[in-house]
């Protein structure tokens, strides 16, 4: 498993497949093994991801202010937001799962939003944290992604289960719409986003001081 | 450039001709997985999709809870849970909430029973590469352990109140997302390529 000289794979004039990891030059537009296109670099990716971001912020706000769930019991209804059942949770005594709920639905998304922004920012600037340092936050977001969707889960859950006629019915609200809007945007923002520009700014930093 | 892997996370080139079976190749710059390459890979996927397959059938025929308070009583199946959600006027949910706990996860299964059938027995087949560039990103879009986390968080949010029983089809959901697990931790990409490339080569 030896290095090939430090080199990249774009320093080679080579081009990575994305989708069966095969080199081929980086003028070639169709891998010649699997039959996808292929790019050296995501195309356009901060720009991309920059607006998939901006997207997912709008829907943030309707999922956390609109009822994503209603409870009729016994004639009367209840609206709970996302932030109103974790304090239900906390209310009931259900410590760990409130905090489940509240890292999924409150802290994941509103941290994948921050990171992904940093990185996005940080490919075109400065940054404090190493390259290393970034490719792992940007793997972690990556793979946390998809567990915000728990809440969404839950909801379509409990609205399948309860159902007692008159005396207890919840019924699915408008939020769980958003909110898996959110999810899916940012999951497809990070899909888009190159990890492989925080390291390019490592090398145009060595051609710099070379020359 | 056959046996070198460009890192995904970060571009660098990693030769990888030397990689034994059993043996796994890290970037040593960013440490992101490259490959590994594993003993019988195929028929282990294959064994594990295809009982995963029977698991999910069996989660979709049988009550997967039951809900009962006051002498009422409600039973929830799999299907019926994107089902509520359409009723109530969220199809959109109701769609996404299918195709990422039932349909995303089926479809993966059988393409991974298209492509290892044949790579086991190393024939080539017409399909080989469309199926495998497909399964991997539709792999990424199935959501079974996250689904199983929330009938757990769900189960806890309405315990006090009623009783809640867990039907044979809940049990057959948890053996189906764990089949299903097995069966993509055992497939790796890069070995899965070189082996279409090499029958493709064979063929012609």
């Amino acid at each position: 498993m030896a290095e090939v000289e430090g080199s990249t794979a774009k320093s080679e004039g080579l081009a990575s497949c994305h989708t069966c990891l095969k080199l081929v030059p980086e003028d070639t537009h169709t891998c010649p093994r699997c039959g996808s296109a292929v790019h050296q670099r995501e195309t356009d990716s901060l720009q991309r991801c920059v607006a998939l971001l901006i997207t997912a912020c709008i829907l943030y706000i309707p999922a956390n202010v609109l009822p994503i769930m209603y409870t009729d019991q016994l004639g009367k209804t209840e609206a709970s937001t996302i932030i109103g059942g974790v304090v239900l949770l906390i209310k009931l005594g259900s410590i760990p799962i409130a905090a489940i709920i509240f890292i999924a639905s409150v802290m994941v998304p509103s941290g994948k939003l921050i990171a992904m922004f940093y990185l996005v920012w940080s490919v075109k600037s400065h940054s404090q944290l190493s390259p290393q340092q970034r490719t792992v936050m940007y793997q972690v977001t990556e793979f946390i992604g998809k567990w915000s969707m728990v809440d969404v889960f839950v909801v379509a859950i409990l609205v399948a289960l309860v159902h007692l006629g008159g005396l207890l019915v919840i019924r699915p609200g408008f939020a769980a719409l958003a909110f898996a809007g959110v999810v899916i945007v940012t999951m497809i923002a990070a899909e888009i986003f190159d990890s492989r520009l925080i390291w390019d700014q490592l090398e145009d930093n060595n051609d710099n001081s070379a020359t | 450039m056959q046996g070198t892997i460009a890192c995904h996370a970060c571009d660098l080139l990693v030769d990888v001709s030397e990689l034994k079976t059993g043996q796994r190749a890290s970037c040593p710059r960013c440490g992101h997985s490259l490959t590994r390459i594993r003993k019988d890979a195929h028929s282990k996927v294959l064994a594990y999709s295809v009982a995963a397959l029977i698991a999910l059938v069996t989660a979709n025929a049988f009550p997967f809870l039951s809900f009962a308070s006051s002498g009422l009583e409600s039973v929830m199946t799999l299907p019926q849970t994107p089902a509520m959600l359409w009723g109530n006027g969220l199809p959109m949910v109701a769609i996404l909430v299918a195709a990422f706990i039932i349909y995303i996860p089926a479809t993966v299964l059988v393409l991974l029973i298209l492509l290892c059938m044949p790579l086991r027995g190393e024939r080539w087949r017409p399909w080989l590469k469309p199926v495998g560039r497909w399964v991997f990103t539709l792999q990424s879009w199935s959501m079974v352990e996250v689904f199983i986390i929330g009938v757990i968080v769900s189960l806890v949010k309405i315990m006090k109140m009623a009783t809640v029983t867990m039907g044979l089809s809940f049990w057959g959901y948890v053996f189906f997302a764990i089949l299903f697990t097995m069966a993509i931790a055992a497939l790796d990409k890069y070995q899965m390529w070189q082996e279409i490339e090499a029958l493709e080569e064979q063929r012609g």
